[in-house]
C-alpha cells in the first residue's frame, strides 16, 4: 500500500488553472522530492492532497484510502506560508499544535523536552514567539510539524531560513525519520539537497509531473547530457546547448535532450581561438536536469 | 477533549491573560467607582455652605437660625447685608423671598461664583413648605410634605412600575443593557481579530489540517463568549457589592428588587445576539487582508447594533413608536431596544416572540455565511475578497476546507 497516492489531479482557480495533469506515489520509509518551478502547482498539488482544496477532477489516496479527521491526524504539515501566534509563549503554542493533533497534553510536555533541546531552543521555551530569530521560528515549525509522530511528513521548503549547521541538522533528523519508516515529501528548489536526502522524486511544470521517477535512474537517463571541460576561449552559444556556467574553472555545459556530444566538441574544435584541454561526458547534476527539463517545457512526460 | 473544546479553552486563556482584558474588566468598574467617589466628594464639599434669604414678605419668621437639610440658612434683614455677606464670601448664594410671593410664587436666587446644587434648593423648598404649612394638623402636613408613592401597573398585570425605586428601576436596565452590549461587541471583536490573527501569522494552513472550519469556528466563539461573559460576571459583581453599600446610604436602593423577568429576556437575546454579531465579524475577518481594513468594516457594522441609543430619547417619549417597535424587531438592535424599552413600557409578546425568531434566522444566516466566506478567504493572504467571490462563496456547495469555485487564484 502507498502512503500516498495522487492519479490525474486538476484543479483551476476560475481562468487560471493551477494542476493540469499530476500524478505521483509516495511510499513508506522514503523521502519524497517535489521539484518544479516557481508556480508550477507543487504548492496546489500539496494542498489538494492535504484537502485544503478539492481537486477539480482525479483522486487522492492518504494512508489506504480517502482523507479523514482520524488520518489528518497522522499528517505532520509544514506549509510554504509560515507562521506561529506571535504573542504566545514557545512552548505553549508548540502543545497547543500538538494537542490539535489529537496528541495528550502531558505526552506532548514530555516529547517536546527532547525536541527543543536537540534543536537548541530549551533555554527558549518560555519566550513568546515574537521575541525569537527568524532562524528560531523556523526550527519551532520543524518542532510544530513532527511533535505529534506523525508517519506521514510534508514540508514545503524545509531548509528555508535556516543556517549551513541547522540545515544539516534537520537534514540528520530527515534521514533518521526515514530509517524509522516514515514517508516525507519534501518540496523544495534545492538541487543538492534532493540529490543527497531524496529516493523519489517528482518534478512538476507548468501544472503537469514532467519527470517522475527513482534519483539514481533519472540521473542515469540523462547521462550524457552534461558535459565538463577545460579550455580557452568562447563556450556559449553552441547548438544543441540549452545553459553553459563557470564554475571552479570548469565550463559546464547542460545539453538539450537528444543532443550529441560528439557535435558540439566537432564545433568548438572549429572555433577559432578557442583551445580545448579536457573535455568530459558527465553525468548531471539534478541542477542540470531541473534546467533542461524545465527549460524544454514542451517535453513529453517521461516516466522512470 | 474534543478539538472544539481544545480551540475555546486557547482562545479564552489568550484573551483573558492579556492586558487590555484585565484593564477592561476590572478598570470599568475601578473607574465607575473613582468617578462616584469624586461626584459624592464634589456633592459633599457643595454641603453645609450657608445660603442666605431675605424674607420681605414675612413668612419666615419663626426660623430664624434653623437650618434645613444639610444646609444652613441665615436670614439678612433687607438685600444689601445679604448682597455684603455674600462679596465676603460668608454665605454661598442668597434668596429673596419677594413681598408679593404669597400671590407671585417668584422668588430670586443671587450667587458670585458656585450656583447652589440641586440638593440645596431642595432644602430650601423644603424649609420654606414646612413654614408654609405650619399651621396645619401634623398628619396633613406630613402628606403635603411628602407627597404620593405612585405605582403604576400594567393592565395585564405583567409589569408594575414602583416610583418609590422608580429611578433604580429605570437605571438598572439601562446599565445592564450598556454591560450586555458591550460585552456582544466587545467578544465579536475579539473574534474579528481572531480570524484576522491566523491569516497574518499563517497559521491557518497548520490548522486547516488539524480540524475542521466548524471545529475552529464553532470552539473561537464558545472560547470568547466566555470571555466576555467572564467580563460580565466581573461587572456584575461589581454592581451587586456597589448596590449592597450603596442601599446603606441612599434609601430607594433599599426597596430596590432584582428584575428577574427582565434579565431572563435579555440572557434570551443575548445568545443569538452574540451568534449574530459573531458570524458578521468571521465574515469580515475572511473578506479583508488584516485587521486595520476588518476594524474600518466592523466600525460600521457596530453603528447597526448601537442605533437604539441615537433615539435614547423617544425610548423616554413614546417608547411605544413605529420606529421603537421596528426596532424591537430588526434583529441587530433587538437587544439594546428590547433592554432600553423594557424599563418604560410592557413589550408586547407578540414583539417579543416575533423579534427572537427573526433574531435567531439572522443569526443562523450570518454563521452560516461565515463559514463559506471564511473556507474562501483563509488562504487568501494579502488579497481582499470582492462581492463577485462573496457570492460565488456563500452559493458553492462543498465541504471541508475547499475553494473550489472560487475567482482568481491563491497564493501557489
Amino acid at each position: 500500500m502507498h502512503t500516498v497516492e495522487v492519479t490525474n489531479i486538476r484543479k483551476s482557480f476560475g481562468p487560471n488553472l493551477a494542476v493540469a495533469e499530476v500524478s505521483f506515489a509516495v511510499e513508506k520509509g522514503e523521502i519524497f522530492g517535489m521539484l518544479g518551478p516557481n508556480g508550477a502547482g507543487k504548492t496546489t498539488s500539496i494542498r489538494i492532497m492535504l484537502d485544503i482544496f478539492k481537486p477539480d477532477r482525479g483522486h487522492i489516496s492518504v494512508f489506504g484510502g480517502d482523507l479523514n479527521e482520524q488520518k489528518k491526524n497522522n499528517i505532520g504539515y509544514l506549509p510554504e506560508e509560515r507562521g506561529l501566534y506571535k504573542d504566545i509563549k514557545l512552548e505553549q503554542v508548540l502543545i497547543y499544535l500538538a494537542t490539535l493533533k489529537g496528541l495528550d497534553e502531558t505526552t506532548a510536555r514530555r516529547r517536546l523536552d527532547k525536541w527543543l533541546d536537540r534543536f537548541d531552543l530549551t533555554a527558549h521555551r518560555r519566550k513568546k514567539v515574537q521575541e525569537l530569530s527568524k532562524g528560531m521560528q523556523q526550527k519551532a515549525q520543524i518542532i510544530a510539524t513532527l511533535l505529534h509522530d506523525p508517519d506521514l511528513i510534508v514540508m514545503d521548503e524545509p531548509f528555508a531560513g535556516l543556517d549551513p549547521v541547522n540545515a544539516r541538522l534537520v537534514k540528520d533528523i530527515l534521514e533518521d525519520l526515514r530509517r524509522a519508516g516514515k514517508s516525507i515529501i519534501m518540496s523544495t528548489h534545492r538541487m543538492y539537497q534532493v540529490e543527497a536526502l531524496c529516493n523519489r522524486i517528482v518534478l512538476i511544470n507548468e501544472g503537469h509531473s514532467v519527470l517522475y521517477g527513482q534519483v539514481d535512474e533519472i540521473k542515469h537517463n540523462f547521462a550524457g547530457n552534461a558535459v565538463v571541460l577545460e579550455g580557452k576561449g568562447d563556450f556559449s552559444q553552441l547548438p544543441g546547448v540549452i545553459d553553459d556556467r563557470r564554475q571552479n574553472g570548469e565550463v559546464h555545459l547542460t545539453l538539450a535532450p537528444g543532443a550529441d556530444p560528439q557535435a558540439i566538441f566537432h564545433t568548438l574544435a572549429q572555433r577559432e581561438n578557442t583551445s580545448i584541454d579536457r573535455f568530459q561526458i558527465a553525468e548531471p547534476s539534478f541542477e542540470d536536469i531541473f534546467i533542461a527539463v524545465v527549460q524544454e517545457g514542451k517535453e513529453e512526460p517521461s516516466y522512470g | 477533549m474534543a478539538k472544539l473544546w481544545l480551540v475555546a479553552k486557547h482562545e479564552y486563556f489568550k484573551r483573558v491573560q492579556k492586558r487590555s482584558f484585565l484593564l477592561a474588566t476590572f478598570g470599568l468598574p475601578l473607574l465607575i467607582t473613582l468617578s462616584m467617589a469624586i461626584a459624592g466628594l464634589a456633592i459633599g464639599s457643595s454641603l453645609h455652605k450657608s445660603i442666605g434669604y431675605v424674607d420681605q414678605a414675612g413668612i419666615m419668621a419663626g426660623m430664624l437660625g434653623q437650618s434645613g437639610g444639610d444646609n444652613d440658612f441665615l436670614a439678612y434683614p433687607d438685600e444689601v447685608s445679604a448682597r455684603a455677606a455674600l462679596e465676603e464670601g460668608t454665605i454661598q448664594a442668597y434668596y429673596i423671598l419677594p413681598a408679593d410671593y404669597l400671590h407671585s410664587r417668584n422668588l430670586e436666587l443671587y450667587y458670585w461664583d458656585e450656583q447652589p446644587g440641586r440638593h440645596v434648593m431642595e432644602d430650601f423648598d423644603q424649609l420654606l413648605r414646612t413654614q408654609l404649612s405650619d399651621d396645619l394638623p401634623e398628619s396633613v402636613r406630613h402628606r403635603i410634605m411628602e407627597g404620593w408613592y405612585l405605582k403604576i401597573i400594567a393592565a395585564d398585570g405583567s409589569r408594575s412600575f414602583d416610583e418609590r425605586t422608580g429611578f433604580v428601576s429605570i437605571m438598572m436596565p439601562f446599565i445592564a443593557s450598556m454591560l450586555f452590549f458591550f460585552a456582544v461587541m466587545a467578544a465579536s471583536g475579539y473574534l474579528l481579530q481572531a480570524v484576522t490573527d491566523e491569516k497574518e501569522n499563517r497559521t491557518v494552513e497548520i490548522l486547516a489540517t488539524s480540524l475542521t472550519p466548524g471545529q475552529l469556528m464553532s470552539g473561537k466563539a464558545i472560547g470568547l463568549l466566555a470571555v466576555a461573559l467572564t467580563q460580565i460576571a466581573a461587572w456584575a459583581i461589581s454592581i451587586a457589592v456597589a448596590l449592597v453599600i450603596a442601599a446603606q446610604i441612599f434609601e430607594p436602593l433599599q426597596g430596590f428588587q432584582v428584575p428577574w423577568g427582565y434579565f431572563g429576556i435579555i440572557l434570551l437575546f443575548f445568545v443569538p445576539s452574540y451568534a449574530l454579531a459573531a458570524g458578521i465579524m468571521i465574515s469580515i475577518g475572511s473578506i479583508v487582508t488584516d485587521m486595520q481594513q476588518g476594524q474600518q468594516m466592523a466600525s460600521v457594522v457596530n453603528m447597526l447594533f448601537l442605533a437604539p441609543m441615537f433615539v435614547s430619547t423617544l425610548m423616554l417619549s413614546n417608547p411605544d413608536s413605529p420606529i421603537l417597535v421596528a426596532m424591537t424587531l430588526f434583529p441587530t438592535t433587538a437587544l439594546l431596544t428590547i433592554s432600553l424599552r423594557w424599563s418604560m413600557a410592557v413589550v408586547p409578546f407578540w414583539q417579543l416572540s416575533l423579534s427572537w425568531l427573526l433574531l435567531v434566522a439572522a443569526s443562523a444566516v450570518a454563521i452560516w455565511a461565515s463559514g463559506r466566506l471564511f473556507r474562501m478567504g483563509m488562504l487568501r493572504y494579502g488579497q481582499r475578497l470582492n462581492l463577485r467571490n462573496i457570492l460565488a462563496a456563500i452559493r458553492q456547495s462543498t465541504t471541508g476546507f475547499d475553494v473550489h469555485e472560487m475567482k482568481g487564484q491563491p497564493d501557489a
